[in-house]
């Protein structure tokens, strides 16, 4: 069963897409586990039990705390969303594409292979692509795996690049190993909604999971709100809505009376990092979820 | 348009995704030398690979190509693709110095050739929207500027060709404050003198702290600082903070915020704030965020066109000497060097 709202998790990890200064306050804030834990349960009372988890450093910090943590640990159901994609990005520059896979892959069935991959054995590589693919990802979310997980996502910047690719086997692959190894809803984020959607109904993905930024100034939204809406209209999706609130531009109640005037609004996912914030910005997607 | 792709690193995939997921164009090859990214590329993509540029470019005659190598493969690459007559976009920054690529310039000026240098902040809202309010001249003459580009990168040494000085020219200030270097002087014109200082602390052959004081051409004067090695700064950010006779202008990769003395040209006094919320315009296909999707745009209306951008080798070689310059004036202690 989706949850209607999901607690965002940017605010707690330094992330803040309309300005890193921001950002860095809130993060210097949330240091402190104690005060993320105080947001989740102050959240509790609002029908709000759940929260989007990247696999960010901290976040991994978060999830062995709340892995200890006897009644959150299990009551609080965790959208996965993989990989961190700065952190990868840094690796890119700091040691290149083919160290990060060799790093990846070591301590996995892959390690005695890894000689040969590099030597260019097509034909090796061919028969174990899928292998190596898939334990890339099972190496993401390892950390969280002991977690109350109800979905894992993969980041728009994946989903995007292999989009762009037309790689299209890949999206599928991931979807069928996520559901069949972790049992749980196989998602996906986007920054691409109407491509997405028009590819995963090719493959026969029906009704899909996708998290995608929507809001009332088309903030964050490609190619644009006209064509989002539209693909909104057109095609069978669960969408997951963030950057609802535009990173903060916009206040909760004209945010949302746009929102749940569209089409196939699954569910909402949402940062807060005050107490008075999260009151008021829940209630208000509350009254819009028992029209 | 087929297009070559010739390095599938971070910044290859990145760019050739963007391409191929635009109307009527594909990447026809990719060209890498790690045959094992090679073979997964070919798994999964379907193109036809190459370990040898050359013969790459023999075989497929592509319309235009992408070279997104280690910075010493830069010229060699691109300079094959100007011999013949293929335009070619070229990852930042051009060159290991700029004598090294004072053939190639040659070349593409004899050729009258389309090119493209991956400055990519000059399609980033921002930086364009900053640019257009000092080409109106609201802040009046210029007087100085403050500038930094930080990102927390690197705390313990790096593997790899950007750490590497033969392969890429030096640390932070070739590798990442050309980014910063290159909107400064599409900003206020061409700097004239710098004094600079480097430091390294984590890597050995390369510096990872710069500072460096320009006087520009027009009489502008500035300081721009630089490392990969600063702590609270999760994406790369770049701010630039210009001091003119009617006020001053902040701009960041995430806002411009104007300040003015008296008003002009419909622009109030006071502050006047442009945040990312005002300025986002949606793309066709984003990956990485839109400015790369609006360079990668340019660059195919350019090859269409036959009208290089802005952004070309001509304007990456006046970079290049920048960097000469300050690499120059580190070595001497601060010395001042002329551009």
């Amino acid at each position: 069963m989706l949850d209607k709202i999901i607690l965002g998790h940017n605010q707690f990890f330094g992330v803040n897409h309309l300005d890193s200064q921001t950002g860095n306050v809130k993060e210097a804030y949330f240091n402190d586990i104690s005060r993320i834990l105080d947001i989740i349960r102050f959240s509790f009372q609002f029908g709000v039990h759940s929260m989007m988890m990247s696999t960010h450093e901290r976040a991994i910090a978060l999830s062995h705390t709340l892995q200890n943590e006897p009644v959150l640990g299990h009551e609080l159901g965790i959208y996965l969303l993989v990989p961190y994609i700065a952190k990868y990005v840094k690796q890119a520059n700091e040691k290149g594409l083919v160290n990060i896979i060799r790093d990846s892959l070591v301590g996995t069935s892959f390690q005695s292979k890894l000689g040969m991959f590099w030597r260019g054995g097509l034909g090796y590589l061919k028969k174990d692509i899928r292998g190596i693919i898939t334990t890339l990802v099972d190496f993401e979310i390892a950390p969280f795996s002991k977690l109350n997980l109800k979905a894992i996502f993969l980041h728009d910047a994946l989903t995007d690049l292999i989009l762009s690719w037309e790689a299209i086997d890949v999206l599928q692959l991931y979807y069928e190993h996520i559901e069949k190894k972790y049992g749980v809803i196989p998602a996906f984020c986007t920054k691409n909604l109407p491509r997405l959607l028009k590819e995963l109904k090719k493959i026969g993905i029906q009704n899909p999971l996708v998290m995608a930024s929507i809001n009332k100034i088309g903030y964050q939204v490609n190619p644009s709100l006209e064509a989002f809406e539209k693909a909104l209209n057109d095609y069978d999706v669960q969408l997951l809505a963030m950057s609802t609130l535009a990173a903060g531009y916009l206040k909760p109640l004209e945010a949302y009376d746009y929102l749940y005037a569209l089409p196939n609004i699954a569910s909402v996912v949402v940062g807060v990092s005050r107490k008075d914030h999260a009151k008021e910005t829940f209630q208000i997607i509350a009254q819009h979820l028992n029209k | 348009m087929r297009i070559g792709l010739i390095g599938i690193g971070k910044m290859g995939l990145l760019h050739g995704g963007i391409l191929n997921a635009m109307n009527d164009v594909e990447i026809c090859a990719l060209v890498d030398s790690s045959k094992f990214l090679l073979g997964f590329a070919h798994n999964l993509l379907k193109i036809p690979i190459y370990t040898d540029y050359i013969q790459m470019l023999e075989q497929q005659k592509p319309d235009a190509v992408v070279i997104a190598t280690p910075v010493f493969l830069h010229v060699p690459m691109a300079l094959e693709c100007a011999r013949r007559g293929i335009p070619f976009f070229l990852e930042k920054p051009l060159s290991l110095n700029s004598q090294e690529a004072t053939p190639l310039i040659a070349e593409v000026e004899q050729k009258n050739l389309v090119t493209m240098v991956g400055y990519m902040m000059r399609y980033s809202e921002s930086f364009a929207k900053a640019k257009e309010l000092l080409d109106k001249g609201v802040l009046g003459n210029l007087i100085t500027f403050q500038s930094t580009i930080y990102v927390s990168q690197l705390f313990k040494t790096g593997k790899g060709w950007r750490y590497s000085k033969q392969k890429s020219g030096g640390g932070v200030v070739i590798g990442q404050a050309t980014h910063l270097i290159d909107l400064l002087q599409w900003f206020m014109g061409p700097p004239q003198m710098v004094s600079a200082h480097t430091k390294h602390w984590y890597s050995q052959e390369v510096e990872d702290f710069a500072h460096a004081y320009f006087f520009f051409q027009n009489g502008v004067a500035g300081w721009m600082d630089s490392t990969w090695s600063m702590r609270h700064h999760r994406l790369l950010e770049i701010t630039i903070e210009i001091n003119g006779e009617n006020g001053n202008l902040i701009v960041t990769n995430d806002y411009v915020k104007l300040y003015l003395d008296t008003p002009v040209q419909g622009l109030n006094s006071g502050w006047t704030n442009f945040m990312r919320p005002d300025l986002y315009k949606g793309v066709e296909f984003d990956v990485g965020g839109t400015y790369y999707t609006s360079q990668d745009k340019a660059f195919l209306e350019a090859v269409q066109s036959g009208q290089s951008p802005d952004s070309d080798v001509q304007n990456a070689y006046k970079v290049q000497k920048i960097v000469d310059a300050i690499y120059d004036s580190a070595g001497k202690k601060g010395s001042p060097v002329s551009i």
